[in-house]
């Protein structure tokens, strides 16, 4: 199915996360990810709400329902080619210091703490897909906990 | 100044005259100040969805009238709230604006399951336009006004102001100010478009002038917008029959030589052929709810769409428009009347293939209606809305509740008074009628008001009788009781193989319970004593209740049974006794 993001500007009013999740809920919709954080405007917030749906027509009704709130300002689906997508990643895993090094260059990744000889806590940011591949090639069986933010988004 | 002052004094400044509710501790002090001050005409329900339906029913009948309000509904905290409920998840899905008023436990106390609280914020946030809680004093007369905002502009719906005890008598700060009249709600996202764009207006020009089958549908938002008179002028103008939505109906006289009637599930033969038909389909205010399309991919498959909507999310929701007009009903009227470009067509060929739908039923209600009764000598339904159009004209308001004789009240009386029928649709709410018929009667004072229930609907909200007993509400009370609960049952005899579970059902004496709130009654059995007694009830001053003994066999028809196409539009009645199961469909779990 199509990864879709939405990307909406709300007043930072009491309920409006609960209306965005009830709204979900009840429309069925298959979310990947939400963030919310502060906009540039103080009081208003941004959300970005990443789902799967190939039907355009369900997609331009969550955008419709979603303007439909009061506290909502805007919202509207970022493509994949006209915007950024980024997410965060906090891995800790059991790696040895040579097959990390091999990671270097290929990854924007930071050590954030070597606990020992082979156990690392790790922060790694870039597109779904390249946390994803990051995963993969390091090994998810190494994986003793992974903390994820989900994608925030922004328009070229 | 305390907060409870400042929240009577802003409804005050919004017009609102009548208050319904039910006290109880958390909302105390409101109501202790609104009898202080004495700026309203407190109606007390019986049970909390009493008022809320009462509240619709100001909302909704004055919305024609000089003096439009919007009805207000309060209650007490937890069980109070809850009591709310029903009727503002009705008033949600029929778009009607009314404010509930809640108390709440003191902020002290929330979230620690206090005496009888209950999140009601929680709990009303997906059945409401909109939920507040303020949490001061300061807060509470800015909120009212927003909530009216809120409530009314756009597409209309119910909004809550939950307000904690504490809040109710805090006192304000010595340097509180705020300017009602120049008071603009700070919601920078939230705006509607009440007039249509002219591009997508040339194109639905086009559209009407070169179609050879248009039907243009009436719906609720024709009502709201108070454009009846003009969709008639348009109509008239371009020469296209109109088909009803259950909510657009008395928009336009039911009678106007370009009415189909009702359109839908138990819409008329000619509606739904018509729209099967189309080569066009012109909709003025409504959702395309799936009561009335049947089965979407069957719907009006040749026909363009033109959608007239004030909700923009209900455009392409159900059905692909062609031309999309996100704008007031009323506006959009206008503009396309001014239009020189548009014209007139005969259509001799379009009309003549409907008049010939027209007369697909035609003779057999004719002689049901005639005949009065059915196969066992009880009274038809049918027969007695007709009587009461006849011998009224058509012009009084109408408030049905839910069942087989809400279908019947649709589709029998002859609606002439523009916004004169009153029902629960979209959430089809037994037991609405004799409470929002108390809200329709003080909207409406020197008009006649028919509530007409069911046996089973009636006996949802008739501890009402007590509210029109001590308020001495002038309604006449029509219970068309067949036995049963009538419409379940028509569904079982259509698709249960006649098994009628949970459906009969056994009635006290109305008569008695009339006499103990003090109600003149009169039971009817008779052909003969329908048209009197009706006309007992109209020279009556007061309310009046009236039983009519009425045939359980009687089906409404046509039916398109749920989840069916407009092609498995049922017409003829099933043999009494089927001996094989008289009818299918596809099943698909919908309730009646
Ligand atoms: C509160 C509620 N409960 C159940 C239903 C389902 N329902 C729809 S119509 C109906 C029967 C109504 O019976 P009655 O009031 O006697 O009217 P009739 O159909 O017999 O005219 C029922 C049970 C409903 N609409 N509302
Ligand atoms: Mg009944």
């Amino acid at each position: 199915m199509i990864r879709r993001a939405i990307l909406t500007f709300m007043l930072d009013r009491p309920g409006v996360l609960n209306k965005v999740s009830m709204l979900i809920r009840k429309k069925m919709y298959n979310v990947d990810t939400l963030t919310v954080c502060s906009s540039r405007v103080p009081g208003i917030s941004r959300m970005t709400i990443t789902l799967r749906e190939d039907d355009e027509a369900k997609v331009e009704q969550i955008i419709k329902q979603l303007e439909k709130f009061t506290e909502v300002i805007s919202a509207k689906e970022l493509d994949t080619d006209h915007s950024y997508w980024r997410e965060v990643a906090i891995i800790q895993l059991e790696v040895d210091a040579a097959h990390l090094e091999s990671f270097h260059g290929r990854y924007n990744f930071e050590v954030l703490e070597k606990k020992n000889e082979d156990a690392y806590i790790l922060q790694v940011a870039g597109s779904t897909r390249q946390i994803d591949s990051f995963l993969d090639e390091i090994g998810r069986e190494y994986i003793i906990e992974i903390a994820r933010t989900g994608v925030t988004a922004m328009e070229k | 100044m305390t907060g409870k002052k400042k929240m009577l004094q802003a409804l005050k400044a919004k017009g609102v005259k009548y208050i319904f509710g039910y006290t109880g501790g958390a909302i105390m002090p409101i109501f202790d100040e609104m009898d202080k001050l004495g700026d309203f005409r407190f109606v007390m329900s019986r049970h909390e969805q009493g008022a809320a339906f009462m509240a619709q029913g100001i909302s909704r009948a004055s919305l024609s009238t000089s003096t439009p309000q919007i009805g207000v509904c309060m209650a007490t905290s937890g069980p109070g709230a809850m009591n709310l409920t029903t009727g503002i998840a009705d008033a949600y899905m029929d778009s009607v604006p009314v404010i509930a008023v809640t108390g709440q436990v003191a902020t002290g106390v929330i979230a620690t399951d206090a005496f009888q609280e209950s999140d009601v914020v929680g709990v009303m946030m997906p059945i409401c336009k909109q939920t507040y809680m303020p949490l001061a004093a300061e807060e509470v007369e800015a909120t009212v006004h927003e909530a009216f905002y809120v409530a009314a502009t756009g597409r209309s719906g119910p909004v809550l102001i939950d307000i904690p005890k504490d809040v109710q008598d805090q006192q304000l700060p010595e340097d509180y100010h705020f300017d009602a009249n120049n008071f603009h709600p700070d919601l920078p996202g939230f705006f509607f478009h009440p007039s249509p764009e002219r591009e997508v207006m040339q194109k639905a020009i086009t559209l009407i002038n070169r179609s050879q089958r248009p039907v243009m549908f009436c719906g609720h938002g024709v009502i709201n917008s108070n454009a009846g008179k003009m969709l008639q002028k348009f109509a008239e103008k371009v020469n296209i029959p109109i088909a009803f939505t259950f909510h657009g109906l008395s928009a336009v006289p039911a009678d106007h030589p370009l009415s189909l009637g009702m359109m839908g599930m138990h819409g008329t033969v000619e509606a739904n052929r018509a729209i099967m038909e189309a080569d066009l389909l012109i909709s003025f205010g409504m959702r395309f709810d799936d009561r009335v399309t049947g089965k979407l991919n069957e719907y009006a498959q040749n026909a363009d769409v033109i959608h007239v909507e004030i909700d923009p999310s209900e455009i392409n929701k159900n059905v692909p428009t062609s031309v999309a007009i996100n704008a007031d009903v009323y506006r959009t009227l206008h503009v396309l009347l001014g239009d020189p470009m548009l014209t007139f067509k005969p259509r001799k060929r379009w009309f003549e293939k409907i008049n010939s739908y027209r007369l697909l039923m035609a003779e057999d209600l004719q002689q049901e209606i005639e005949g009065s009764v059915g196969d066992g000598g009880k009274l038809l339904m049918k027969s007695i809305v007709h009587q009461l159009s006849e011998l009224t004209k058509g012009k009084d308001l109408i408030v049905p509740d839910v069942g087989q004789h809400q279908m019947m009240a649709a589709r029998f009386y002859n609606y002439q008074t523009e916004n004169s029928w009153f029902a629960s649709g979209g959430a089809g709410t037994m037991g609405a009628s004799l409470p929002l018929a108390i809200g329709v009667k003080l909207a409406r004072p020197t008009e006649r008001v028919w509530s007409i229930s069911g046996d089973g609907g009636f006996q949802m909200n008739i501890q009402e009788l007590g509210t029109i007993m001590e308020q001495q509400v002038d309604v006449k009370i029509l219970i068309l009781n067949n036995g049963y609960l009538g419409m379940v049952r028509q569904w079982q005899t259509l698709f249960y193989d006649g098994r009628y579970a949970g459906t009969p059902m056994q009635s006290p004496d109305f008569g008695s319970i009339a006499q103990g709130y003090g109600i003149p009654y009169l039971k009817i059995e008779t052909p003969e004593e329908i048209v009197p007694a009706l006309q007992k009830a109209i020279d009556h001053q007061g309310a009046i209740i009236l039983e009519f003994i009425c045939d359980p066999s009687e089906v409404i028809l046509p039916m398109i049974p749920a989840g069916g196409g407009f092609e498995d539009m049922i017409i003829k009645r099933p043999s009494p006794t089927p001996e094989e199961p008289s009818a299918t469909t596809e099943q698909n779990g919908e309730e009646s």
